[in-house]
């Protein structure tokens, strides 16, 4: 059988055996979790909490009145020990409540309850109340996009199994672990947006998770699974779509223009749990790996854990570390110490060596177009590169600066080792900055 | 665990093991059956011009980096290569020091001057031999003093001087095509031997470092026009540069336009320009004219030929 994929994209080493056949693990409490107030794309939210006020795991602390945005709640039962300015993932200070965790956690959710009643209505609260947003790294708020706009009409729920990004393995222990309750959040999905029709997409290096799936899935007609090329970014929402159905989400367009919606594995997770059982967005599994570091792992953690805590739970570091990245290799930030905390968004923790990640200098670009042979998006990122770095905003975004979702192909391939992913950033925040005057 | 500092960067943050010297390597790789039957074929010729030029690449690079203080880049072959190309694209017999003066334009003055690789505008081994043609003539009396010979028609009789008679009475002088294709000693050392180049080209083609575009649009657009001309479309291809030009100097990255179809424009265009030079001025040196004149163009097709965005609808450009 041939498999699905797009054109464009990548083949790097996919360096994940040291965690796929590794189930999932808990790891113990740290000794205080720190919950920024924004871990979703939208407006931040404010603390609804004091210093000094007792949280049980759960409770909601943090919340907003704009449209697009997600509540934060506590991940343990503990005090509040601060509310104040914490750096997160990326680096930009955000508020944080500082939780210290009680020895003893007593978390109880209701027991499971049938789904299948539940109104489109009721699913979209639920997903709100929940606190759930894209928990592939989008993060992006999941009502909203279980909320299409009117007219047009979604056929086909996609979820993405694809786990692309180099060294994660994360969603495909969930597949494996959990496929019931991925396959009963797809559904509650579809029941939201109306759509007949369910696929989950999986790379083709993950056969035992789809098979695992077609198993539970024999005589349901409404869902298929979908085998596709192993390839970066195949679980880019855009690449994905194309794959599977051959539609092309148009430039500035949502995928609902096409009537797909596509959301990650561990997110249908989540909605199940929390239609469930009320359980919101509290933890999540991700990938502690990389070949700094000891004991490499998939783990559930509690949002809000420091990376630190994590790692020593893993073993700690190994060798020489010189990068250590939240998320995948292809997309992840660069932390500068182990002080962050996990988010609702966070996939992994990947520790490389000094060694692996000795590129060497940018170069001048030579024009060998091997960028434009990989950019997914049929973008020119050798231009939008020289472009920027000269300052010519208008003409980095001729050439596709604000098409770019930043999948970093190109920076893989390049010889010249340029950055074109820093340059679009760049670009792209000048661009907004000349919109706003 | 210490909370030392880690390197910050933005994504990604793995790379591909493939470099620009990996890149130009791969070049001077692919031309190793040619230089090795240039040397089968004009022995101690070959081997004076290839090493007088490859050497005064590679003295240059050093030389006009170390001036104009920028960072040494010999590591990354690119000189090797100019060099390698531009003693190919010579007669055998052109004296070692004129091929010394072609790799010191080559290197010093289009590539270095221009900023270094990457930089430069025009194929530096194509600008070189263009130069030392313009050269020739120009010192032509004061050369036949020196007794160096003119560097168009050196050899006696290069396989193109017989494109416009074909089906003339002097057809049957000319060389065959299995003679061109496996090896004729006649008019450049890198035109000796369609085979050679080929090989060579497969090799580049499997490395990825160049596509099938721009030397099957231009090789295309010769054969065609050719025949539409009424001429030998078959011989047209063989003889001369045109492969060696089609493959390893209108695919030179750094002076071919960029996007596939940018790319397909360029080779019809250098393909017309090779018919028309060919046919009606003078059959030496036009495959090098020709890219040169397609090098000019190369920025302006950049602009004019962006490629369709993923999902874009056909009118949008």
């Amino acid at each position: 059988m041939e498999l699905k994929t797009f054109r464009g994209g990548i083949h790097p080493p996919y360096q994940k055996e040291a965690t796929a056949h590794k189930a999932t693990e808990d790891i113990s409490l740290p000794a205080e979790v720190v919950i920024p107030m924004q871990q979703h794309v939208g407006a931040p939210n404010s603390p609804t909490v004091n210093v000094g006020d007792r949280v049980e795991a759960g409770q909601k602390i943090g919340t907003s009145d704009a449209f697009i945005s997600a509540p934060v709640h506590t991940s343990v039962s503990g005090t509040v020990k601060a509310i104040e300015d914490r750096p997160d993932f990326t680096g930009a200070p955000v508020k944080s409540v500082v939780i210290t965790v009680d020895p003893g956690q007593h978390t109880r959710w209701a027991d499971r309850k049938d789904t299948g009643s539940l109104t489109p209505e009721q699913i979209r609260d639920i997903a709100k109340e929940a606190g759930l947003v894209g928990l592939g790294g989008a993060a992006f708020p999941t009502y909203v996009k279980l909320s299409p706009p009117a007219g047009k009409p979604i056929d086909t729920v996609v979820i993405n199994g694809c786990e692309c990004e180099p060294f994660l393995t994360c969603d495909h222990r969930l597949m494996l672990e959990r496929s019931d309750e991925l396959i009963a959040g797809l559904k509650l999905m579809m029941k939201a947006v109306g759509a007949d029709r369910g696929v989950i997409g999986v790379e083709a290096n993950k056969a035992d998770a789809a098979d695992a799936l077609s198993a539970k899935l024999a005589g349901d007609p409404s869902i298929e699974v979908v085998l596709l090329e192993v390839k970066y970014p195949e679980g880019a929402e855009k690449m994905l779509i194309d794959a599977i159905s051959g539609r092309r989400v148009p430039p500035g367009k949502l995928p609902s223009e096409v009537g797909v919606l596509v959301q990650n594995v561990q997110t249908a997770v989540a909605l199940y749990d929390a239609a469930s059982t009320g359980k919101p967005v509290i933890d999540r599994v991700i990938t502690i790996t990389g070949p700094g570091i000891k004991q490499p792992k998939n783990v559930n953690v509690k949002i809000g854990t420091s990376i630190e805590h994590v790692i020593e739970q893993c073993g700690g570091l190994a060798g020489s570390p010189g990068k250590v990245i939240m998320g995948g290799p292809m997309t992840g930030w660069a932390q500068k110490n182990l002080s962050a905390a996990v988010a609702k968004g966070t996939s992994g923790v990947l520790v490389l060596t000094r060694e692996a990640v000795d590129y060497g200098a940018e170069q001048q670009c030579v024009g060998c177009d091997k960028c434009l042979d990989v950019c997914p998006m049929f973008l020119m990122p050798n231009f939008i590169a020289k472009y920027a770095r000269r300052g010519q905003w208008e003409m980095a975004d001729k050439y596709g600066a604000l098409d770019c979702f930043e999948c970093g192909c190109c920076s893989y391939k390049c010889p010249a080792r340029i950055p074109h992913v820093a340059y679009v950033r760049k670009a792209k925040a000048e661009l907004a900055a000349a919109e706003k005057k | 665990m210490a909370n030392q500092d880690f390197i910050v960067t933005a994504p990604p943050h793995i790379k591909s093991k493939e470099m620009v010297s990996s890149g130009m390597r791969d070049v001077a790789i692919a031309l190793i059956p040619l230089v090795a039957v240039s040397l089968g074929f004009f022995r101690l010729y070959a081997l004076v011009n290839i090493i007088a030029c490859v050497g005064t690449a590679l003295v240059c690079e050093l030389v006009m980096r170390k001036l104009m203080g920028r960072k040494a880049t010999i590591g990354d072959f690119s000189a090797v290569v100019t060099g390698l190309l531009l003693a190919l694209i010579l007669p055998p017999t052109v004296p070692f020091w004129w091929a010394m003066i072609g790799t010191v334009i080559a290197v010093a003055i289009v590539k270095e001057l221009m900023g270094g690789l990457g930089y430069n505008l025009f194929n530096p081994a194509l600008f070189g031999f263009a130069s030392l043609i313009i050269l020739s003539r120009l010192f032509g009396p004061i050369s036949k003093s020196l007794s160096l010979g003119a560097i168009d028609g050196v050899t006696s009789a290069t396989p193109l001087t017989f494109i416009k008679t074909v089906g003339s009475g002097l057809a049957g002088l000319r060389p065959g095509y299995w003679n061109l294709f496996f090896g004729h000693a006649g008019g450049a050392m890198g035109e000796v031997s369609v085979l050679a180049v080929l090989v060579g080209a497969a090799y580049l083609l499997y490395k990825r470092q160049i596509t099938w575009h721009i030397p099957a649009s231009i090789i295309g657009t010769v054969f065609i026009l050719t025949a539409i001309l009424g001429k030998n479309p078959l011989y047209m291809i063989m003889a001369g540069g045109l492969m060696l030009g089609s493959f390893f100097m209108a695919t030179d990255w750094v002076t071919s336009p960029d996007s596939k179809v940018a790319q397909i424009v360029y080779g019809v265009i250098i393909g017309v320009l090779v018919v028309v030079i060919r046919l009606y001025a003078a059959p030496t040196g036009a495959v090098a004219y020709s890219i040169l004149i397609g090098n000019a163009l190369t920025p302006l097709l950049n602009r004019v030929f962006v490629p369709r965005k993923f999902g874009a609808l056909k009118e949008v450009a």
